[in-house]
């Protein structure tokens, strides 16, 4: 698995140093920094910081930018790694080289995790740049919970690499990526919490936001980054969001298995 | 006239072919814009929306969805089309873009053709949904009937002139995908799609002047949701046609330039 794993990463990196299209790179910044400003508008401008007293009783807090901003922030990182990682096997076959892959004894498992490894540092860079400008919009952090910071941030990425290994497997199923991706990503925006508690949504919608990793990840990030007192729920939140992770590791894995069986027999004969 | 007709209806059948033999595209035309519309909508939730909510200095709260959904309307004619300027990136790397210029037809005309032949596939199944809705959420206030016709007429033209000259420019890209970006969120953000644009702030309001969609959605609301006659709004009228122009000329200009660029560098067919 190691091997897999170094030579997947040394190859990204090469690929991310030579051959990477930016335009993912700022565009991913450009949705974040975009929810930023529109919240910064609406708030300001529009509203003349006006909220509802049902905002505040869903999500404990009345500073609307530190929430909305933290949606900004997480939401490109997740569409980040997400697409990071469900693209790799689709590029392959795309380039070319899936056969010569599918064909080497090398674990499966080190290669996804060097590609995502290598592209947290591309999807750390985004996320580091869309903080710097919500600080100037008005996101508050406070430095309160440092230490569960690093431990949140973990599971959160397992889930999410996780998640994208189901969503691999349906872009060889569909042989697709543009639709795929972004028809879960409009999805996952509208019902993780991004920019307003999901709780404002009717129920039969609101309980998608059970099988986002993304409203997980939201809840436990703004409680350690954004309130002075951690949220009593994030025990919770935690351990809904590893379950989740665990759930679409396996599924992923046995799904990913399936298609490359079937991309065998249907792609290469 | 005739030689754009057939242009455009080989345009349109080319089209179809390459797109519609994956259902998934019924995703992009109809699924997206519905949920972008609902996330729109509720993103106005955590504000205060009650009968003193600031937001009725610009719209009356109880018109906030017909306000919303005629930004989404116009929106999805011009996106369709900033989308399809993005796949002339796709012809030159499969080699079809070097075939199609060798043709005798009208490079100017093949641009405009090329954004007419895809907005109308594009947009048929949202426009169902969002006539439907503002037929269901009532709201509409219109002074002639035949007003509305000439909106809709408007919104087309409007956007076969952006999207002609959007191809234009697509044709000196090699990466199609980073004009893609730059064009497309802040044509949503910053033209009042989501947003009265009189709320902004003035160096927000200079970009939203800089998109044809800010004059077409003043237009198209001040029709439905005001009731104005044709004489109250002359000026954007004027002003949209200033820039129409202005995009037609150059686009005429830019097909040329991009062409004879294309010849000496040889580049057509490389990406």
């Amino acid at each position: 698995m190691w091997i897999a794993f170094s030579a997947t990463f040394k190859r990204q990196l090469i690929t991310m140093r030579r051959a990477y299209p930016w335009s993912f790179f700022i565009g991913h910044i450009l949705d974040g920094v975009y929810i930023t400003i529109f919240a910064y508008l609406s708030y300001h401008f529009i509203f003349q910081g006006q909220l509802n007293t049902q905002f505040v009783s869903y999500t404990g807090t009345s500073d609307y930018l530190s929430y909305v901003i933290m949606g900004g922030v997480f939401n490109s990182f997740a569409v980040s790694l997400l697409m990071i990682v469900s693209r790799m096997l689709i590029n392959e076959m795309r380039e070319g080289t899936l056969e010569a892959l599918l064909l080497t004894p090398s674990s499966r498992l080190g290669y996804f995790l060097g590609a995502a490894i290598q592209g947290l540092m591309r999807s750390g860079i985004e996320w580091l740049a869309i903080i710097c400008v919500g600080l100037f919009f008005g996101l508050n952090l406070v430095a309160a919970h440092l230490a569960l910071l690093l431990p949140i941030m973990i599971v959160l990425c397992f889930a999410l690499f996780a998640q994208a290994l189901v969503l691999g497997g349906f872009m060889l199923a569909f042989r697709d990526t543009y639709i795929t991706q972004n028809t879960l990503f409009v999805i996952m925006t509208l019902v993780s919490g991004v920019s307003f508690p999901p709780q404002f949504l009717p129920d039969w919608i609101q309980g998608l936001s059970l099988i986002m990793p993304l409203y997980y990840g939201l809840e436990l990030m703004r409680s350690v980054m954004t309130h002075a007192a951690p949220s009593s729920d994030i025990l919770y939140h935690l351990l809904s969001l590893s379950t989740l992770g665990i759930l679409y590791f396996a599924i992923g894995l046995l799904f990913m298995k399936r298609m490359e069986k079937s991309v065998l027999e249907k792609h290469f004969g | 006239m005739m030689k754009m007709l057939t242009i455009c209806q080989a345009e349109m059948r080319k089209s179809h072919r390459h797109n519609f033999n994956n259902r998934l595209i019924y995703f992009s035309m109809f699924l997206w814009p519905i949920i972008q519309f609902i996330n729109a909508y509720y993103a106005f939730k955590p504000f205060n929306l009650g009968q003193n909510s600031p937001l009725s200095r610009f719209v009356p709260v109880n018109k906030l969805g017909l306000f919303l959904i005629t930004g989404c309307i116009a929106y999805i004619f011009f996106w369709s089309l900033v989308q399809s300027a993005w796949m002339m990136g796709y012809e030159r790397q499969q080699g079809t873009l070097e075939l199609i210029l060798l043709t005798p037809a009208s490079r100017t005309l093949i641009m405009f053709s090329r954004a007419a032949a895809n907005l109308i596939e594009a947009v048929w199944m949202f426009s169902i949904f969002a006539i439907l809705t503002i037929f269901f959420m009532g709201g509409l206030h219109i002074a002639h009937w035949w007003l509305l016709p000439f909106a809709v007429m408007v919104l087309l033209l409007s956007a076969v002139v952006w999207g002609g000259f959007l191809n234009t420019i697509f044709l000196f890209s090699r990466d199609a995908g980073f004009l893609y970006t730059l064009f497309e969120a802040p044509m949503e953000f910053f033209s009042g799609v989501r947003m009265p644009i009189m709320a902004f702030p003035i160096w927000a309001k200079v970009i939203a002047f800089v998109f044809p969609l800010t004059f077409v959605l003043t237009i198209l609301r001040a029709i439905v949701m005001d009731g104005k006659t044709l004489g109250s709004i002359c000026i954007p009228l004027i002003e949209l046609a200033i820039i129409l122009i202005a995009l037609t000329a150059a686009s005429f200009i830019l097909v040329r330039y991009a062409e004879k660029h294309a010849k000496e560098t040889g580049n057509l067919t490389f990406f």
